[in-house]
């Protein structure tokens, strides 16, 4: 062993590295010549096992305590240094002493590995935030039809020769993939070869149709008109934009409203140039007057766009109930939504959706009831509504009991039916049969078709199981493997597997929140906040395109060699579209490109604001697409400015930097990972050099059974990732996590590797995954007694 | 745009707190700011101006005789001021109605725009904040008078539409604020809360049992996070019987069932919004209420009296139709009679906590929009004061000669300590308040 740790010095010398020693120590034991060295698990084993026990439980004999202790990497190394093993301190030493160090910490010694062994069972969870919200929204979207749909983007525009939208006045129909017009003082038909019908002194245009909300959150509507407007989004009573009185020189009109993300909401648009209030009979001796119109948002966090037609859909979608009432986030210290605990502010947001989503129904009471007030029949409608909210809510059909306890005996006591009905909403919605996940099965029959439909359809979509899901729970049709497929199968191709799907990969990518991609102005002049913009959509237009197709391939998201440009940000990167080209694919030919791992907008949120970080980079691919575990550093860095050490290369000065041992015990395996990514500088551009040197691309990886795998740029990286188990298993883990939201120990040691058996087997379908994940978790194994299941009873 | 029914508005009392800070989250209802004397302003609109010879009494001083259209104000008397000669000179943009109900409480022009009226150029919104929402903002600004709501704003049979003939009152340069007309929203508004809480209340024993029977059913482990659950329902169970609905101190006001938003509902209407008003002023929740009849050129038709055209085409008649003279004052005696009606619950109404009746501390206004209705004058807009709120010396009929409004506006503002000298368009404001007022 000794050794070998001196061999690892030696040939270092005869590099082409110029710089200190002690960089290239730290940076190349690892890369070069890794694969020689031991990993601290076969140190460990080869040490200490034979008298701290293979999972340094102790032994009898020797040792008797377990190996768990509050000593950090660094003081455990020491000490290992110092005095172990204890026959024969000092053989264990260095780097060597390092490794089985974090192997011991990081496997059984700390109070965090000692957590994550505790065996892990299914937890009693209640819905997230997002679950919530989408629950809502799905249970009162059953009382109301699907609506129209229709596959054409934009919006249906109807053109009235007048102010008002009288069906006489109206000239002609067509569809607008987006609104942004500037009339001048013309006609909107102006260029009709058949001479234009409508004057243009005064006209009326209506659009309508729907807009997707891809995210979550407050969405800001302006519209930008001269002209009198109004715009309704979601409710279609009471508009969001009033504007129908111009008034001073204010033409931008603005409206914020919040939406869940992955829905379609309708949308109508008026629009109207003439004066208002009384008819000027005098308009036409006047030279006619100029109008413009575009209609535009603000996507939670982003900047103002026109909204562009891929959201706007001639479809009539039913409006959707939004519960607008904020809750505190849900616990993510695990890497995924964990609802395991409850806390005083959360019991409070239920009390106040309660009211916000009670207050909503009462509203729409007549439309979803399909009762009229005052009628004899009320009362009767009214309950039967409400047992049929209960049971939608509750996800299974009510016990006489529970009829009575939520249902009859409010209608009994209030004083009116529509008191009562507010009484019920209130009691439902704060009942813990609808804000937990699953319980309310009959005692010791946790697998019962109910919580088995609940778990489908949490699992894919967030939300509670729709109708087709309860009937087959109904017939008994949810107890095979099988049966669960097909309806996973069914399921996945809906739009809220697709959402669901896209939140987790944003998650995975790390750009869930929005980031902030301002750059150093005197370096990058031509880098603005639009083209961050850009980026971002850029990226929602690959992840959807790949999660949208027939083979969902995970592997090209690692794998296509081309990015989603328009022409703002094409002559930016090096590609030849028109200026104002829509985003389209484009293969940029003089640079390589590999999927998520070098899209602009990663490389440029992992990058300081003039120069890239590879150790974000790095990071991003060790924890993310490796599935890694890294702590965070031992003391808070402030990096190196690069103005200290204008000589060297960003690779050069982050191996500088990072060069202590104390570092090297994860900068060895991040620093190589995020050096492969030097070719794209802090916007994502690809470059040839840097301050006039040679990119230096070259980059390792040491693999979690100590091969060591070399890598030239992104491409190979991006072959090698695409083609790893490791890759594959981390992927399958994480998505496990993001979808069921329980750890997947509890379901048994196995089924992560089955899942990642199944994920080979299926060519990496992401949406196969997601059935399989469904098919192993929605029977949860009643025969491992390890296992605590929801709804069984303690002896 | 439809509006859901007046019958179901009146279901969702208690439902419509979606917009309302958390219930539980309130500050009590008793408050710092019940030391002083609470004064309070209400400002009532009725529009197409009125028949002037049937308005004004004829003497000016503490002798006078009432003229018909007044006559419904004869048991308050000696509680009444009514203000000949104020005008509004405010011009630019709008026609006369726009600019009468527009500039009324604003004492500013109108921004151009694209509302066109029967004549003049087109106009917007107005270009300033309104007397009504300046007398608030400097109540709201000081913990000593500070209110749940600040202001009211009612309204009867006001059109569904915003536009610059249907709003008076504007908490600022282009905001104007959109009168509730429906009482039970009105009622919502005030007491949903409540109802809310009422309703919460009355689940709790069951959400109670049902958290027990589903404990019973879980593994110890998972029972934990249901007996958690029913430590907080049981929280929750404590905060609302120590909550405001216990501690509101007034009864809350018995809404008549189904009044549908009708012209021949008008009273009915009239009569519900007056209450509300009234208890508003009782539990404290605003020292500042407008009520808006309908929108300038208002044409309800007014079969109720008798009178079957719309009001506003009667008021272009000549003042030689005799007919159409003595409908608008039917029509205007009407307006008086609701204007006594409130100051009679007024005076009915004990203050909490002091002294005298609610009259003694409220001043009414009640204004129009026009001098006159088949002229569309500005001069001599109705101002009939009622009640004693800003110690203005009442009983009386003053006569002023065409002084600008805006001075009538500071006047009211004077009244509360807020000594502001100006108010609106500044060149109407030069000589300050009106004299002789107190």
């Amino acid at each position: 062993m000794h050794t070998r740790l001196l061999l690892t010095v030696i040939p270092t010398q005869s590099l082409r590295n110029r710089f200190a020693l002690s960089v290239v120590i730290g940076l190349l034991s690892l890369t070069a010549y890794a694969d020689e060295a031991p990993t601290g698990e076969m140190i460990y084993q080869s040490k200490c096992a034979s008298c701290h026990g293979a999972k340094g439980e102790g032994k009898v004999e020797s040792y008797a305590h377990p190996l768990v202790g509050d000593r950090s990497i660094g003081e455990l190394t020491e000490y290992i240094s110092k005095s172990m093993p204890e026959d024969k301190p000092g053989t264990c030493i260095g780097d060597e002493a390092a490794r089985v160090s974090q192997f011991i910490h990081e496997t059984f010694y700390s109070s965090t590995a000692q957590a994550r062994n505790k065996s892990a069972r299914v937890e009693l969870s209640h819905l997230t935030v997002r679950q919530y919200r989408n629950a809502v929204a799905d249970m009162i979207g059953r009382f109301r039809g699907p609506g129209s749909s229709d596959d054409r983007v934009g919006l249906v525009a109807e053109y009235f020769k007048s102010r008002n939208f009288g069906g006489n006045d109206r000239v002609f129909e067509r569809v607008d993939p987006v609104v942004s017009f500037d009339f001048q003082d013309k006609s909107p038909d102006a260029d009709n070869p058949e001479g234009s019908k409508i004057e243009p002194y005064e006209f009326a245009i209506k659009w309508r149709g729907s807009v997707f909300a891809p995210d979550t959150g407050e969405y800001e509507f302006l519209v930008r008109t001269d002209q009198a407007t109004r715009l309704w989004v979601n409710d279609q009573r009471r508009p969001l934009v009033d504007a129908y009185v111009k008034s001073g020189t204010d033409t931008e009109h603005r409206g914020t409203i919040f939406l869940l993300g992955g829905r379609s909401y309708p949308l109508r648009l008026e629009f109207s140039k003439a004066s208002q209030g009384v008819k000027d009979q005098k308009a036409k001796e006047k030279p006619p007057a100029k109008a413009s119109i575009s209609l535009e948002w603000k996507r939670p966090n982003l900047v103002g766009e026109v909204i562009p037609a891929r959201c706007l859909s001639p479809s009539q979608p039913p409006e959707t109930c939004v519960v607008t009432t904020s809750f505190p986030p849900d616990d993510r210290s695990f890497g995924w939504e964990r609802a395991t605990t409850i806390s005083k502010e959360w019991d409070q947001a239920t009390t106040e959706a309660a009211i916000e989503v009670a207050g909503y129904i009462g509203n729409h009471l007549n439309q979803l009831s399909g009762s009229k007030p005052d009628t004899p029949e009320r009362a009767e409608k009214l309950k039967a509504f409400c047992r049929r909210l209960a049971e939608i809510a509750f996800r299974r059909p009510l016990s006489d009991e529970l009829k009575q306890r939520y249902i009859d005996r409010h209608f009994a006591s209030a004083s009116d039916p529509d008191i009562a009905s507010n009484r019920v909403m209130l009691l439902v919605l704060k009942s813990p049969r609808f804000l937990y996940r699953e319980l309310g099965s009959q005692q010791a029959n946790a697998n019962d078709a109910y919580n088995v439909a609940s778990r489908i359809s949490f699992g894919m979509w967030d939300s509670a199981p729709d109708q087709e899901l309860l009937q087959k729970a109904a017939n008994g049709e949810l107890g095979t493997r099988e049966q669960i497929l097909a309806q996973a199968q069914r399921m996945v191709g809906d739009r809220r597997t697709h959402s669901k799907l896209r939140e987790f990969l944003f998650r995975w990518l790390k750009v869930d929140r929005v980031p902030d991609l301002s750059k150093d102005p005197e370096r990058f002049p031509d880098f603005s906040h639009v083209m961050a913009n850009d980026l971002r959509t850029s990226l929602e237009l690959f992840l959807d395109e790949i999660l949208a197709s027939e083979a969902s391939d995970f592997r090209q998201l690692l794998l296509s060699d081309s990015v989603y440009l328009n022409g703002r940000l094409a002559g930016f990167y090096g590609a030849h579209l028109p200026i104002d080209a829509e985003f389209q694919k484009v293969s940029l030919e003089s640079n390589e490109r590999a999927g998520v791992l070098s899209h602009p907008y990663l490389m440029t949120g992992f990058a300081y604001t003039a120069t890239s970080s590879p150790i974000h980079r790095g990071i991003f691919v060790a924890r993310s697409i490796l599935g890694r575990t890294l702590r965070p550093p031992p003391e808070a860095v402030a990096p190196l400015a690069p103005q200290l050490q204008p000589d060297l290369t960003t690779r050069d000065r982050v191996a500088l930097q990072t060069s202590p041992e104390v570092c090297q015990s994860c900068h060895s395996m991040i620093n190589p990972l995020g050096f492969t990514l030097e070719h794209f500088d802090a916007v994502g551009r690809f470059r040839k050099d840097e301050n006039g040197k040679p990119i230096v691309a070259t980059g390792a990886y040491r693999t979690r059974s100590g091969e060591t795998v070399q890598f030239d740029g992104v491409r190979d990286l991006a072959k090698y990732l695409s083609e790893s188990s490791e890759t594959h298993a981390a992927f399958v883990e994480q998505l496990f996590h993001g979808a069921i939201k329980q750890p997947i120990r509890a379901y048994g040691s196995q089924t992560k590797e089955s899942l990642r058996e199944a994920f080979v087997r299926e060519n990496f379908s992401i949406r196969k995954l997601m059935v399989e994940i469904i098919a192993a978790s929605a029977l949860t194994p009643a025969d491992e007694k390890t296992q605590t299941v929801v709804g069984s009873t303690q002896p | 745009m439809t509006h859901p029914s007046r019958r179901e508005f009146l279901r969702d009392i208690g439902l419509s707190a979606a917009a309302l800070p958390f219930i539980l989250n309130l500050p009590s209802l008793g408050f710092a700011n019940q030391t002083a004397r609470k004064q309070r302003l209400v400002i009532i609109f009725s529009p197409n101006g009125v028949v002037q010879k049937n308005f004004w009494p004829d003497e000016e001083g503490d002798e006078f005789t009432l003229k018909e259209s007044l006559t419904p104000l004869e048991p308050f008397k000696d509680r009444l001021l009514t203000l000949h000669g104020v005008c509004d000179k405010v011009r630019g943009d709008g026609d006369s109605h726009m600019r009468g109900i527009g500039c009324l409480l604003t004492g500013i022009e109108l921004f151009p725009g694209n509302i066109q009226g029967g004549s003049d150029t087109p106009a917007g919104w107005s270009s300033g904040l309104s007397i009504d929402q300046e007398i608030k903002n400097f109540l709201q600004a000081d913990a000593a008078t500070r209110t749940r709501f600040g202001s009211l704003e009612f309204g009867v049979m006001v059109p569904d539409r915003a536009d610059t003939w249907t709003r008076m009152s504007y908490s600022g340069p282009n905001k104007p604020n959109t009168p509730i007309d429906d009482p039970y929203r009105m009622f919502a508004k005030m007491y949903g809360r409540m109802k809310d809480q009422e309703n919460l209340k009355s689940i709790l024993d069951d959400l109670q049992g049902d958290l027990k029977t589903l404990a019973s059913n879980v593994n110890s482990e998972d029972r934990r996070l249901l007996e958690e659950q029913t430590t907080f329902v049981r929280e929750m169970e404590r905060e609302l019987s120590t909550g405001p609905v216990d501690g509101i101190g007034h009864a809350v006001p018995d809404l008549e069932p189904g009044v549908k938003e009708e012209a021949d509902n008008m009273p009915r209407l009239s009569k519900m919004q007056i209450e509300l008003m009234v208890n508003s002023f009782a539990s404290d929740f605003t020292r500042v209420a407008t009520l808006q009849y309908t929108n300038s050129v208002g044409d309800a038709k007014m079969r109720f009296l008798g009178v079957d055209q719309g009001h506003h085409e009667l008021s272009h008649n000549p003042d030689d139709d005799e007919k159409s003279q003595e409908k608008l004052t039917t029509i205007n005696k009407w307006y008086a009679e609701q204007v006594a009606y409130l100051a009679k619950r007024l005076a009915e109404t004990p203050e909490p906590g002091g002294g005298g009746s609610l009259l003694d501390n409220t001043l009414i206004v009640w204004t129009n929009e026009l001098g006159k209705g088949n002229s569309h004058t500005l001069d001599n807009i109705p101002f009939v004061l009622v009640g004693n709120g800003l110690d203005f010396k009442m009983g009386r009929s003053l006569k002023f000669g065409r002084v600008p409004h805006n001075r009538f506006l500071m006047s009211l503002a004077h009244g509360f300590g807020h000594r502001i000298d100006r108010f609106g368009n500044p060149d109407f404001c030069t000589v300050g308040p009106l004299p002789k007022l107190t």
